[in-house]
C-alpha cells in the first residue's frame, strides 16, 4: 500500500522512477576522445556485428558479411559471405560455422556442422528481430531477440512504442529444443555466455546488464548506464566485458518517453529522422529541430540542442563495474557503436553512425 | 620604527592553567605581523589581552611608550586597538549599514544618507556586500566582510585579524590582502592569525610563532619558509607524504569502487541548478568550488539537511535505489553521513561532553527507542573513539566547548563515523584547524577511503582538494561543471573551471 502510494506520488511529482533524469559521465565514464582519436581501420558503410573467426575477424555491412585483413600496414574487407536481407547478428563457433541474423526474421547457419540450417521459429515465437547471437558449444546457439513487433531496423520505433517484447532463447541446432531464458525484456541487444553457465543480456530500453540463469528471476548487474547498452564482448584478461554503448541518454529524451501524447503524434506525423529518439549519428539535415541555441560553458560556445548519438565503449570489470571508456562526444563523427573486439591489445569497435571500423591501442587510450 | 604595541612578559591563567607563558611581543608602526601556532597555542589569547576583551594575569602591556592595561574592548577601541573576531560580532536583525555605523549613530540619523555612506565604503573596499540586507541573511564570507569593513571604518591605529581569511574566497582573499597593503601604507598597523601558512608567508612583514603558550620565535618573513613555519609551530618535522599522498603523476590515486551514490539531475531553488555527479566506494571525490557554487547545498541534499525542489527536482541513488529524505535521520540510518562546515552551529552540542556528542551520533542512527541510557556504554563509546582519533582532552566527560578547534573537530567526525556510513561527506573538514590536526584528519580520511568507505570532500582550499583527493570535480553555479584526475589536475586549471 505504501509503495503504491508512493509510486503515485513520484509520478505527480516526477520522482523516483518517473524522474526525467540521467546518470552523469564521470569516473570511469569521464568523457575522452579515444574513439574519435582512434585509427580508421576500414571505411566502409555501417559496420557491424565484429566476431571472432578463428584467425579471422568478421563483420556485417549491410546484407554481406566481410572478413577483416591486415594488408599493407593496414586493413582491407574480402567478401565472406552475402545474404538476402540485411545482416543484424552475427556469432561464429570454432569449429567453422558461422550464424546470422537476418532483418528478414531468419537465422542461417553456414559452414560448420550445421551448414545450411534455417531458423525461423523459437519455441513460439517468430525471430522477427534477432539483435544478439551466441554459440555456447558448436550444437547451443544464444539467440536473442529484440522484439515481437518490430524488426531490427526500426529500433527507433520499438523504443519510441515502449515495448518489451523481447527475449532471449537458448537453441539446440540441428532442429532440437528452443529454451526461453528470459521474456518481456526491452530490447536485448547484446548476449554473452559467462563462465558459469549464466547468460549476461544488455536491455537497451532499460539501459542495464541482466544475468540470466535458467528458472530464475533476473537479476540486475549493472543498472542505470548512461546510454542504450548494444553487444557485450570478451575481454582478453577473461575478467568482465566490453560494452558497447551505441547512443546517449538525455534529459530531452527521457522527457519524450515519459509523454506518450506526444510521442505517439511524433510517430504519426514526422519522419522518423527527425524524432526526439537516440539516434547513431548525428543529424545532418537543417530540417533538424533545436539545433538553434547555445550557451556558454569553460568560454566556449556550446550547442543547446543535448545531442542524439555519440560513440561510447565501456570496460566493464568482474563484477561489472565501469572501470575505463573511450568516446567519441557530441562533436565527434566515430558514433552509434554498437560492437566492439579485443584483438592482441587493441580494440576495434563498429562504428555504424560513422561508417568506420576503429583500432585503437587499449594501453595507449588508458594512458591518455 | 618604534613599537606601537609592546607585550612584556604577559602570562593568562584560566583556573590556574596558563594559555599563554611569560610570552614577550612587539608590533611596529605600519608592519603587518603575522601570529602564527597550532590551535591552543594561546594566539587569540595574546591578542584578545592586547584589544582589552581579557586582562594578562601578570606582564606589562606598552602602548606608544606607555604602560596601558585596557579594562574593556570599548576602551582598546577609543585608544586605536581594534579587533575582527572569528566569530560573528555583528547584531543579525540589523542591516549590514547599520552594523557599519552602530554605536557611531548620531543623535538624527538620515536613513538614506546612512546607507549611501555604507554603500560607497563598501565599494571603496571592493567588497560585493549589499548594505541593505540584513546581516542574518548573509553568508559566512559576507559577514566576515562586514567585521572587516567594520574594523577598518574605525581609523584603528592597531587592527588584529583572527582567521579573517577562512571563509573568503580566492578572489575576496585577493581583495582583501590589497586591503591590508593599503591599510599598511596609511600607517596602521595589523595583527594577522591565520592556520594558511602561504598567507602569511605571501602577506606579512614580520611572523611570531606561539607553541602551547610560549613564544617560540620571531623573525623577518623572508627568513621563514613553510617548513620551517610547521617546525616551529608543532616542535616536529610533518612529512609532506603525510599530507600529500599523491606522486606528482597523480599516481598515488585509487582506483574506483562500486557506484554508491548517484546524483542525477538535482536541482533546488537557484543554488543547485541539475546536479549530476557520481561517487564510488573505496575513493576520495573532492568537490571544490567558491563560495556560492552550490557544493555544500548539494551535499545537504543529499544528507536530508535541506530538501531538492520538491516538482522534478532531480535523481539520487544509493546503491541504484531511489532516495529523498526529508529530514537527516533516515540518511544516517541508509549509511549517508554529513560533516558540516560550520561546526560550532551544526556539529556538536558545546555545553555536553564528548562522551554526550558522541551518544548522540549513535542514537541518531539506532533504530533503538529505549528510553534508559547507559552511562558504561557511552563512556565506553567515547573512550573507544577518544582513542582512535586521538582526540585531546583531560578525559571524555570534557565539555566540547573546552575542546581546540581540531580536537572539536574530530569530535564531530567521530559522531558522524559512529554510524559506521557507507558514504561520509565531510564539509571543509580542516576549516580552522592547526597543522598537526590537519595531518591527523587526512590521515583518517585516506584511512576511511581505504577501509572501502565512499568519501567526499568538499574543500575550496586548492591544496588539499589536490592533495587529498582521488578524483577532483569542480563546482560552479550550482552544477558540476569539470572532473580532473589528480595527475591532470593543477591549480590553475581548477580555478578556471570554477571561475568561468
Amino acid at each position: 500500500m505504501i509503495g503504491f502510494l508512493r509510486d503515485a506520488l513520484d509520478a505527480w511529482r516526477g520522482g523516483g522512477t518517473y524522474s526525467v533524469a540521467v546518470p552523469p559521465m564521470d569516473g570511469a565514464l569521464r568523457p575522452n576522445q579515444a574513439l574519435e582519436e582512434a585509427d580508421e581501420a576500414l571505411a566502409i558503410e555501417a559496420p557491424d556485428n565484429l566476431t571472432r573467426f578463428g584467425e579471422r575477424v568478421l563483420f556485417s555491412s549491410g546484407r554481406a558479411v566481410h572478413a577483416l585483413e591486415a594488408r599493407d600496414g593496414g586493413f582491407a574487407a574480402s567478401r565472406f559471405a552475402q545474404f538476402d536481407a540485411p545482416v543484424s547478428a552475427m556469432a561464429a563457433d570454432s569449429n567453422g560455422g558461422v550464424v546470422v541474423g537476418l532483418g528478414s526474421g531468419k537465422l542461417v547457419v553456414r559452414g560448420g556442422k550445421h551448414d545450411g540450417e534455417t531458423i525461423d521459429k523459437v519455441g513460439d515465437r517468430r525471430t522477427m528481430c534477432p539483435t544478439a547471437l551466441a554459440f555456447v558449444d558448436s550444437d547451443t546457439l544464444l539467440v536473442a531477440l529484440g522484439s515481437q513487433q518490430n524488426p531490427p531496423e526500426k529500433w527507433k520505433h520499438d523504443l519510441m512504442q515502449r515495448n518489451a517484447s523481447g527475449s532471449v532463447w537458448r537453441v539446440k541446432l540441428g532442429g532440437g529444443a528452443a529454451t526461453c531464458l528470459a521474456d518481456r525484456l526491452a530490447f536485448p541487444y547484446g548476449v554473452y555466455p559467462a563462465a558459469d553457465g549464466a547468460v549476461l543480456v544488455s536491455e537497451s530500453w532499460q539501459n542495464r546488464i541482466l544475468r540470466v540463469v535458467p528458472g530464475a528471476k533476473p537479476t540486475v548487474l549493472l543498472a542505470d548506464i548512461t546510454g542504450f547498452p548494444a553487444r557485450l564482448a570478451p575481454r582478453a584478461d577473461k575478467a568482465g566485458a566490453w560494452l558497447a554503448v551505441f547512443a546517449p541518454r538525455s534529459q530531452l529524451i527521457e522527457f519524450v518517453l515519459r509523454e506518450r501524447d506526444y510521442r505517439e503524434q511524433m510517430m504519426r506525423e514526422m519522419d522518423d529522422e527527425f524524432w526526439i529518439a537516440p539516434s547513431l549519428a548525428a543529424p545532418r539535415s537543417f530540417l533538424e529541430p533545436l539545433q538553434g541555441g547555445a550557451l556558454k560553458q569553460l568560454g566556449i560556445l556550446k550547442p543547446w540542442a543535448p545531442t542524439r548519438s555519440y560513440g561510447l565503449v565501456v570496460q566493464l570489470d568482474d563484477s561489472f563495474e565501469p572501470k575505463l571508456s573511450f568516446h567519441s562526444r557530441a562533436d565527434g563523427r566515430r558514433h552509434g557503436i554498437t560492437s566492439c573486439l579485443e584483438l592482441g591489445g587493441r580494440l576495434l569497435a563498429t562504428s555504424k553512425g560513422g561508417d568506420a571500423i576503429l583500432s585503437l591501442s587499449i594501453s595507449d587510450a588508458k594512458r591518455k | 620604527m618604534a613599537a606601537l604595541i609592546e607585550m612584556r612578559d604577559v602570562t593568562k591563567e584560566y583556573r590556574g592553567v596558563p594559555a599563554v607563558k611569560n610570552v614577550s611581543f612587539t608590533l611596529e608602526k605600519g608592519e603587518i605581523h603575522s601570529l602564527l601556532g597550532e590551535n591552543g597555542a594561546g594566539k587569540s589569547t595574546l591578542t584578545k589581552m592586547m584589544a582589552g576583551v581579557t586582562e594578562p594575569t601578570s606582564g606589562e602591556m606598552w602602548l606608544d611608550g606607555k604602560k596601558t592595561l585596557f579594562a574593556t574592548p570599548a576602551e582598546a577601541l577609543r585608544s586605536g586597538v581594534n579587533m575582527v573576531f572569528q566569530e560573528n560580532s555583528l547584531v543579525p536583525s540589523m542591516t549590514v549599514a547599520q552594523n557599519l555605523y552602530l554605536g557611531d549613530e548620531k543623535f538624527f540619523n538620515r536613513l538614506r544618507g546612512l546607507y549611501i555612506a555604507a554603500q560607497q565604503f563598501l565599494q571603496s573596499m571592493n567588497f560585493n556586500v549589499d548594505p541593505f540586507a540584513t546581516v542574518a541573511t548573509l553568508g559566512a564570507a559576507k559577514k566576515q566582510m562586514v567585521e572587516i569593513a567594520r574594523a577598518v571604518r574605525h581609523h584603528a591605529r592597531v587592527i588584529i585579524f583572527d582567521e579573517p581569511t577562512a571563509s573568503l574566497t580566492p578572489e575576496e582573499k585577493h581583495y582583501f590582502f590589497s586591503l591590508m597593503q593599503r591599510l599598511k601604507l596609511r600607517g596602521v598597523s595589523i595583527i594577522f592569525i591565520s592556520h594558511a601558512l602561504e598567507e602569511a608567508l605571501q602577506i606579512s612583514d614580520r611572523i611570531t610563532i606561539l607553541r602551547d603558550g610560549e613564544h617560540v620565535v620571531t623573525d623577518v618573513t623572508a627568513n621563514f619558509d613553510r617548513d620551517k613555519i610547521i617546525r616551529a609551530m608543532v616542535g616536529r618535522t610533518l612529512s609532506d607524504k603525510l599530507y600529500s599522498r599523491h606522486d606528482a603523476d597523480g599516481g598515488g590515486a585509487r582506483p574506483p569502487g562500486r557506484r554508491v551514490l548517484s546524483v542525477q539531475n538535482l536541482s533546488m531553488g537557484k543554488l543547485v541548478l541539475n546536479n549530476s555527479f557520481t561517487v564510488y566506494a573505496g575513493q576520495i571525490t573532492g568537490v571544490f568550488g567558491l563560495i556560492g557554487s552550490g557544493r555544500t547545498e548539494t551535499m545537504k541534499i543529499i544528507a536530508g539537511v535541506m530538501k531538492r525542489k520538491y516538482f522534478h527536482g532531480g535523481e539520487i541513488r544509493l546503491e541504484g535505489r531511489s532516495i529523498r529524505y526529508r529530514v537527516p535521520r533516515p540518511a544516517i540510518l541508509d549509511g549517508i553521513v554529513y560533516v558540516t562546515e560550520d561546526r560550532k552551529i551544526e556539529g556538536f552540542f558545546e555545553t555536553m561532553s564528548i562522551a554526550e556528542n558522541l551518544h548522540m551520533g549513535e542514537l541518531a542512527s539506532s533504530q533503538s527507542k529505549g528510553f534508559v541510557v547507559s552511562m558504561g556504554e557511552m563512556s565506553a563509546l567515547a573512550d573507544e573513539w577518544t582513542r582512535t582519533l586521538n582526540i585531546k582532552a583531560i578525559n571524555s566527560n570534557a565539555r566540547v566547548i573546552e575542546l581546540s578547534g581540531g580536537n572539536q573537530q574530530k569530535v564531530v567526525i567521530a559522531k558522524a563515523l559512529v554510524s559506521k556510513p557507507k558514504v561520509i561527506i565531510f564539509d571543509e573538514p580542516t576549516r580552522g584547524v592547526d597543522v598537526g590536526a590537519i595531518a591527523e584528519i587526512h590521515q583518517l580520511i585516506n584511512r576511511l577511503a581505504d577501509a572501502g568507505l565512499a568519501v567526499i570532500v568538499v574543500s575550496s582550499y586548492l591544496p588539499e582538494i589536490l592533495n587529498i583527493s582521488d578524483r577532483i570535480l569542480v563546482s560552479q553555479k550550482g552544477r558540476i561543471v569539470e572532473e580532473f584526475t589528480p595527475s591532470t589536475a593543477t591549480e590553475e586549471k581548477i580555478m578556471y573551471a570554477a571561475v568561468h
